[in-house]
């Protein structure tokens, strides 16, 4: 009786020390790994990833510029030695990228490379011989990270930033000095000073940058030309005109802080982190982003969670695409942005106006990583 | 009976509840008025957090009928006398206010003084004079178990409880085989054998040769006590028949 319980005891002992050195010896997945000096990531990694459905992460550097390859092992078909190690160099305006691997890999991978300065365009292209090959999206918060989805190998390119287009966009057409005799909005003394605007052509009112003070909502001025909060319950809806706007939802911070990500939501995020490509929307007159964003998520079957906040007097969007705010870090959440602007009030105050551009992004750094501007 | 009157609300009323205030998960039902998702997720998860709220409440009762406060005083008598019998007069406190209540509110309307009688403010008044009685009670009831226990040299050297146990045989294997059971499992929530996740969808560790014996070790364990009475219930009968 006593030996048979001893050796039961000896047989768990056994297997359980087995069980946990046996996860030590093995690459982690879930850790960033470095690409090793001659670039090549064995087919062995590579066919973990797929079956285990990983993200991994290889990082490397080269000419003092680190980059990162983020592989979806859902993305992978056929697996092969790769060879991961790219060549950056510096030119004048942007960023020179020579491929190591000649054959196409066969799936996306997101290449990420962390430049040492800030570009202020929040996208860029990757250029060959003057032909544009790949779109870039560019994150990060004090300095950029350049994002590449790279599916067919060009040898060569390079990366230079897009010409920011919104200033000629509509906010800048609506800016018509009609500020001096604005008899017809409401007057700028007093503790009203808030309410400072001027009415549009497109019936919203605009601020003319003369306001001071925080509103009741604790809103600060809105800058000069950018429309002013309509509060929901003054919101009229006409049924009967109809605009259209472009409405996009991405995450794709998320994959430059894989590391920062709760476990359990890796699987959420997309390998390109679009959760919803900019699609031409239609809506009312007089609906707010957030009307917009409810309805299209419904339509889209993406899970989206709200909460009334009263203290702004706006819906807070707590999660998209069961991405919730805190899931990438504790800085992290969802923000909107209307023709390149980050409004600094809720998304239920910001009413829309006719062929707006909408973008719900995933910021891991309250903002800074996605173009916002300004501080807190 | 207490599982159907109890327990099943408990479950059916979190499971109801949860999905009101926790809108995360993959599949969506249905949409709320407020634009927020219903969803299955929620909705399972409020169940098993009702399931889970009923096995912690059945864990107390039980360890309640086990540990009965002798046991309670003779493991932590010596060790820290004044916190046990603190600890063990607390713990038969509610019990025993129960049934005094029952004998004063029985005495005070056998002299007509009933607290279903009269009007309101004739039964408040009978029964803040019960709950008077009760509190003056509990108080001098307090005290007398102190005295009583410091008379009986509770908490000196070299006193003995009034229950005594022995490590036998029997006590030995059984320890050895609920460690056994014990560090066993231990290892499989370590090496995430009994993993479960709810949201964002429901994921759960594979069911196979990896799982399967953590969860036959889990319920070998489980079922310890009910062998054990089973036993003991057939030795009595066969001991009863043989006198």
């Amino acid at each position: 009786m006593k030996r048979i319980i001893c050796l039961i005891l000896a047989f768990v002992l056994l297997m359980t020390t087995t069980a946990c050195s046996g996860n030590f010896t093995q690459v982690n997945l879930n850790e960033p790994i470095a690409i090793p000096e001659n670039g090549i990531v064995e087919k062995s990694v590579l066919d973990r990833v797929k079956n285990e459905n990983a993200i991994a992460t290889f990082t490397g550097s080269s000419n003092d510029i680190k980059y990162e390859w983020t592989v979806f092992g859902s993305d992978i078909n056929e697996t092969k030695d790769l060879n991961l190690s790219v060549v950056l160099n510096k030119s004048d305006k942007g960023v020179k990228v020579n491929f190591t691997e000649t054959k196409d890999f066969g799936f996306p991978a997101l290449l990420s490379i962390h430049i040492k300065e800030k570009w202020s365009a929040d996208s860029a292209t990757a250029f060959n011989g003057g032909k544009g090959v790949y779109s870039v999206s560019v994150t990060g918060s004090k300095t950029s990270i350049l994002n590449i989805s790279v599916n067919k190998i060009v040898p060569e390119i390079e990366i230079l930033p897009d010409e920011t287009n919104y200033t000629e966009d509509t906010t800048a057409e609506n800016t018509n000095p009609t500020g001096n005799d604005s008899s017809d909005t409401t007057t700028t003394n007093g503790k009203d000073n808030y309410l400072s605007g001027v009415q549009n052509s497109d019936d919203r009112v605009y601020s003319d940058g003369t306001a001071t003070g925080k509103d009741k909502y604790d809103t600060d001025p809105v800058p000069e030309g950018k429309p002013m909060p309509v509060e929901p319950e003054n919101q009229e809806i006409n049924n009967k005109k109809t605009y259209t706007c472009t409405f996009s939802v991405e995450c794709s911070t998320v994959l430059n802080n894989l590391s920062d990500l709760d476990p359990d939501k890796r699987h959420l995020v997309p390998s390109d982190g679009v959760i919803l490509p900019p699609t031409k929307v239609t809506f009312y007159e007089g609906e707010s982003v957030y009307d917009v964003l409810q309805r299209v998520c419904k339509e889209k079957n993406i899970h989206m969670e709200s909460s009334w906040t009263p203290v702004y007097n706006s819906a807070y969007i707590e999660g998209i695409n069961n991405l919730y705010e805190f899931d990438c870090g504790e800085l992290s959440g969802w923000m909107y942005r209307v023709n390149g602007w980050y409004p600094n009030y809720g998304c239920s105050r910001y009413q829309l106006a006719d062929g707006e551009k909408v973008e719900w992004r995933y910021t891991c750094d309250l903002g800074n990583d996605v173009g916002r501007e300004g501080t807190w | 009976m207490f599982l159907l009157k109890y327990c099943l609300p408990m479950v059916l009323l979190t499971a109801f509840i949860n999905p009101a205030f926790n809108h995360a998960g993959a599949t969506t039902l249905l949409y709320f008025p407020n634009g927020n998702p219903l969803t299955l997720e929620s909705i399972l998860y409020g169940f098993s957090a009702g399931v889970m709220i009923i096995t912690t409440l059945m864990w107390f009762s039980s360890s309640n009928r086990v540990m009965t406060t002798d046991k309670f005083i003779y493991l932590f008598g010596k060790v820290i006398p004044a916190l046990s019998l603190v600890l063990s007069m607390s713990l038969r406190f509610v019990p025993k206010f129960k049934s005094q209540m029952q004998t004063v509110t029985e005495a005070q309307r056998s002299i007509g003084k009933d607290v279903g009688n009269g009007s309101l403010f004739e039964r408040t008044k009978t029964a803040i004079h019960i709950f008077s009685i009760m509190i003056t009670w509990s108080l001098e009831n307090a005290i007398e178990t102190a005295d009583s226990m410091k008379s009986r040299g509770y908490g000196l050297k070299g006193r003995t409880a009034f229950s005594i146990y022995r490590f036998e045989e029997r006590d030995k294997y059984a320890l050895i085989w609920l460690s056994f059971c014990g560090l066993f499992i231990i290892a499989g929530t370590l090496l995430n054998a009994f993993g479960f996740r709810y949201f964002p969808d429901i994921r759960y560790a594979a069911f196979d040769m990896t799982t399967i014996p953590f969860y036959c070790v889990y319920s070998a364990l489980c079922i310890t006590p009910v062998i054990l009475n089973y036993k003991e219930e057939k030795k009595w009968k066969i001991s009863v028949s043989e006198m």
